[in-house]
């Protein structure tokens, strides 16, 4: 009976996830006059004319080269910070941590439309507009929140003898933050990895105010320039949307499993 | 274990190396040389890129000194709007020459971002332009644009259909809705399902154009030109937009356009399914492309229908060029306008593009009208295109109109008069504080 | 040592911080405290010789009195109730689901990202092509090829906005899911074991044993979600851009339009300064409510 359910419920929650995006690729093979046709047509062409003007007229491997580099970076950046901090604010003894930790939550409150100008302000007195930093700053800040909270939760579920048993066999601060921190907080660090990841990656606001000149241009804003002044290409972004999936979903399919495999948290506590 | 640490340790690498990197700016590399003679064009991405290649490359060979740096913005106006405002109101000098929107002038005017040009936008010059166009970019008696393209709402019909049924393009709105009725239910009798009219009523811009070409042509308008304040609660307004919200919306036209902008209410006139359709000039050449409209070779064009007793007006739309305030570069900038709204490359754009040019000697220009034979029949209307209001708060009016206008024609229930009286309020509190 | 353990663990820990608070503190609260000193002011940027007036809280007043942002203010709170709940219902049903151990688990897994994978302009774009009155699938799934049938779903008030928070809900019930997942995973089999081995069903290990140590990550994603829901902007900017009349003009999307299309930059400022501080009263509100021990300092 359990079998089922749980059979249904995968069913229902794939075909849910991926009828959309389905759609698209299918529209993504028809020509142009199939795109628009009323009523729509189901079973396309297989053209793929939308693959190449996506490519040539609309440089969209460009684009995806710049949101992987700046979302890879900005994945880094704060995952190395969070780590830092998260680490700091769960296991050691410092003051005013409640108040850090609150700050930083309410850094995630702040409305995109306010912290925008002055951050574009100062990325205009540093030089850094269409530059890769000056987009990566402004996400490490806005990622900052979600990667300290992940992180320091997940130090705090560790058994807190380990810093003593640590300390006991001669490990400096760093040393056991390194050696035996990390490695057991793995689930949490992945999870925040694609978490921020994927938040820089779709990220539009900023990179639109930011990034204007094409060559840095990250996907998201790409894509909505894909629009004309009058015409909406959907075959192009239907095919470009593919094409900005499809990676995206292999990377992730493969961290997922290191997730699974080796670090299962069953021995933690075990 | 050892897996582990190394990937930890590559890991912090890879982080510190990031850290690093934002302390040395890694930006695009900006040729010393080049900074001296480089102008920042700020543009749209166009709908024909090949044609701006070859025009930028004719500037480069004959100014060889001078490089066009473009900075393509989003295509749809308000984004580009608020874009390149971004930059201008932070009095950015990577900006020397942009695109500006019709209604944009009195605004950038106002606040000081585009540069005043009639030291350099010569009277005689002037006048080689339509009229119309060089009015739009006034402001208080001072010129801060040079028009390049025009656009007006025009009305575009299945002359095969209209034929069949023994119908000339119509005059008058009622007659355009009453010709959509008879031939709509012909058509469906013979199992053809197709709409009487395709136009742009979504809560966005292109609203007010198609609004106020209802309005204008029932001698209603926006703004009373003798006191200055808002007129749309004028009878003749509230006639207009009754009647876009009780014949035209769910009964001539499908519910549907009340989400459609450009591209979408085209393509229900281009899959066949509408017998009308108001659009810009642009929408000509598609329809008439085979590989993009079902339609192609049965499309006629004609001037926008109106009320009776009045006479048609047609929203004016169109780009021109202005140079920014900030720009370290004028005089190479005006260089660049001067070039590109000069009536040999305006030529070129018509005929290789169809843009309609602002140079009023090219409607008379064999080569012009045979690529683009409709432009003879549009003359007229480019000619008595009417702007919007030209005021530099126009942004904030243009939001009341449109939030005033969805609501008006999007419910049946709303009480018109009353949301015309709010609204009229708004706009003429922002009025008053232009005086 | 001139230093006692805790003296040095302090510094440690201090320094270990101090890079994020810098981060933090220039770019995210010196803008947003810059921002509350604009919405103080009078800001019409094509007017500029009306100069920049210092107007106390006229804005605030102003705020108060505006019909337009209280019916914005109605429809994010309902976009954030709807959005919200619907995720982490969702987002729990697919941890649970994605939790188990069954055969091509990892692809279900992939499955489930590929919403959150797509940028949200890209989904806004697609689900705004779904809901097409002519071409759509939605048309074409409840009524094939009666065209006559076919619904402007993005021209009815009320469908349009129930089209955003759908296109929200894919969007980012993963998102949730994977927080949730996180938690889940923490929770040793041996439990559940135990649990079973005493007679309990799996509705009872559920929401004994389950749902209280998943508390914690219910409550991250919760919030989470909370805060991003107050802020949601670029589905409305790609989708229906505030319309059909006004029926989804969010708060955010109103300060957009405000601030940026028309050059108000005092007023724009106040409608962000109002949604911050009513993601911040309703983020107060959760915390106090399920009270987590998350925010509790050590002892």
């Amino acid at each position: 009976m359990k079998k089922i359910l749980l059979f249904v419920t995968v069913g229902v929650i794939v075909f849910g996830s991926l009828l959309p995006f389905l759609w698209f690729l299918d529209t993504s093979l028809k020509t142009e006059k199939e795109i628009t046709t009323i009523p729509p047509v189901l079973f396309p062409s297989g053209s793929t004319e939308f693959y190449r003007s996506s490519f040539e007229r609309y440089s969209l491997l460009h684009y995806v080269k710049n949101s992987v580099i700046v979302a890879s970076s900005t994945t880094f950046v704060t995952l190395a910070l969070s780590i830092f901090a998260g680490y700091s604010l769960s296991r050691l003894r410092i003051r005013y941590k409640g108040l850090i930790m609150g700050s930083l939550l309410t850094v995630s409150m702040f409305p995109q439309i306010s912290i925008a100008g002055p951050v574009w302000r100062i990325m205009q007195s540093l030089n850094w507009l269409n530059t890769y930093q000056g987009l990566i700053v402004p996400y490490v800040t806005l990622t900052l929140p979600l990667g300290v909270w992940i992180t320091a939760s997940f130090f705090k579920d560790l058994p807190e003898e380990i810093e003593d048993a640590a300390r006991v066999d001669g490990c400096g601060h760093f040393q056991t933050l390194f050696r035996i921190m990390l490695p057991l907080a793995g689930p949490g660090i992945f999870t925040a990895a694609i978490l921020i990841f994927i938040y820089a990656w779709n990220e539009f606001f900023f990179a639109l105010l930011i990034m204007t000149e094409q060559g840095v241009q990250t996907l998201p804003v790409g894509i909505a320039l894909f629009q004309g002044q009058y015409t909406m290409p959907w075959g192009e972004i239907a095919a470009a949307s593919t094409v900005a999936t499809v990676p995206i979903v292999i990377l992730v399919f493969f961290f997922q499993k290191k997730i699974i495999s080796g670090l299962s948290a069953g021995a933690l506590k075990g | 274990m050892k897996v582990d640490k190394l990937m930890w340790k590559s890991f912090f690498l890879w982080s510190l190396l990031t850290l690093l990197m934002l302390l040395f700016p890694l930006s695009s590399c900006t040729n010393k040389e080049h900074a001296q003679k480089t102008l920042k064009f700020v543009t749209w991405k166009p709908n024909q890129p090949a044609v701006w290649e070859e025009i930028y490359r004719i500037f480069e060979e004959e100014h060889p000194d001078i490089h066009i740096e473009r900075e393509v913005g989003p295509h749809s106006s308000t984004a580009f709007h608020d874009l390149l405002t971004q930059k201008l109101k932070n009095k950015s000098t990577d900006v020397d020459v942009f695109f500006m929107d019709v209604v944009w002038p009195p605004e950038f005017a106002a606040a000081g971002w585009a540069l005043p040009l009639d030291a350099l936008f010569s009277q005689d010059r002037q006048e080689q332009f339509l009229q119309s166009t060089i009015l739009a970019n006034t402001y208080e008696d001072h010129i801060y644009g040079v028009p390049l393209f025009i656009d007006s709402g025009v009305l575009y019909y299945r002359k095969d259909l209209l034929e069949k049924y023994g119908f000339n393009a119509p005059e008058t709105w009622l007659e355009m809705v009453s010709q959509a009725q008879k031939i709509v239910m012909e058509e469906s009798e013979q199992g053809n399902e197709i709409y009487g009219f395709s136009g742009q009523f979504k809560q966005y811009e292109g609203l007010v154009c198609n609004m106020m070409e209802f309005i204008m042509s029932n001698d209603g308008s926006f703004i009373n030109n003798d006191t200055g304040k808002s007129n749309i609660t004028g009878e003749r307004a509230i006639e207009a937009v009754r009647f876009v919200r009780d014949s035209l919306i769910e009964k001539t036209a499908p519910r549907g356009v009340l989400t459609y902008q450009e591209p979408e209410s085209l393509d229900l006139f281009i899959q066949g399914k509408a017998v009308f359709h108001r659009n810009w000039p642009y929408a000509w050449e598609i329809s008439n492309n085979p590989s993009k409209s079902r339609v192609a070779g049965k499309v006629g064009i004609a001037r926008l229908p109106h009320f009776e007793g009045s006479q048609s007006y047609a929203a004016l739309g169109g780009w021109q060029l202005g140079i920014s305030t900030f720009s370290e570069k004028k005089e190479l900038a005006w260089k660049f306008v001067e070039f590109l709204t000069s009536q040999r490359i305006q030529k070129l754009f018509a005929v290789k593009s169809g843009k309609a040019p602002t140079w009023k000697a090219l409607y008379n220009d064999e080569d012009v009208l045979k690529a683009n034979p409709h432009f003879k029949s549009m003359k007229n209307v480019f000619l008595t295109a009417y702007p919007r209001p030209l005021t530099p708060l126009y942004p904030s009016i243009s939001n009341i109109l449109q939030r005033y206008f969805s609501k008006a024609i999007s419910n049946t229930d709303t009480d018109i008069k009353k949301e015309a009286e709010d609204a009229s309020q708004e706009i003429d509190r922002i009025l008053s504080m232009t005086q | 040592m001139p230093f006692s353990l805790i003296t040095r663990e302090r510094f440690f820990g201090v320094g270990l911080i101090i890079p994020t608070l810098l981060f933090v503190s220039l770019f995210a609260f010196y803008p947003i405290l810059y921002s509350m000193f604009l919405s103080m002011h009078r800001i019409l940027l094509s007017l500029p010789g009306l100069g920049r007036e210092f107007v106390w809280f006229d804005n605030y007043i102003e705020l108060f009195h505006d019909k337009v942002a209280l019916h914005s203010t109605i429809n994010t709170f309902l976009f954030v109730a709807l959005t919200t709940g619907f995720e982490i219902l969702f987002g729990l049903v697919i941890a649970l689901v994605i939790h188990e151990r069954f055969r091509g688990r990892g692809l279900v897994r992939a499955a489930v990202l590929v919403p959150w994978a797509i940028p949200t302009v890209v989904a806004s774009q697609m689900w705004r092509f779904i809901f097409n009155d002519k071409y759509g699938l939605v048309n074409f799934i409840f009524y094939g090829n009666h065209v006559r049938s076919y619904t402007a779903w993005l021209a009815d008030p009320f469908f349009a906005f129930g089209a955003i928070v759908i296109a929200d809900v894919w969007k980012t019930s993963s998102f949730a899911a994977l927080l949730i997942l996180a938690g889940l995973q923490i929770i040793p089999d041996d439990v559940y074991e135990a649990a079973r081995i005493d007679g309990a069903s799996t509705w009872q290990q559920f929401t004994r044993i389950t749902l209280p140590l998943i508390k914690p990550a219910l409550l991250i994603a919760l919030l989470f979600r909370t805060m991003d829901a107050f802020r949601v902007f670029d589905l409305v900017y790609i989708m229906t851009q505030g319309g059909p009349a006004d029926s989804t003009n969010v708060l955010q999307f109103y300060g957009y339009k405000k601030m940026f299309a028309e050059g108000l930059m005092g007023y724009g400022s106040t409608i962000s300064v109002l949604v911050f501080f009513l993601t911040f009263t309703i983020s107060l509100l959760y915390i106090r409510m399920i009270g987590s021990g998350l925010m509790r300092e050590e002892a």
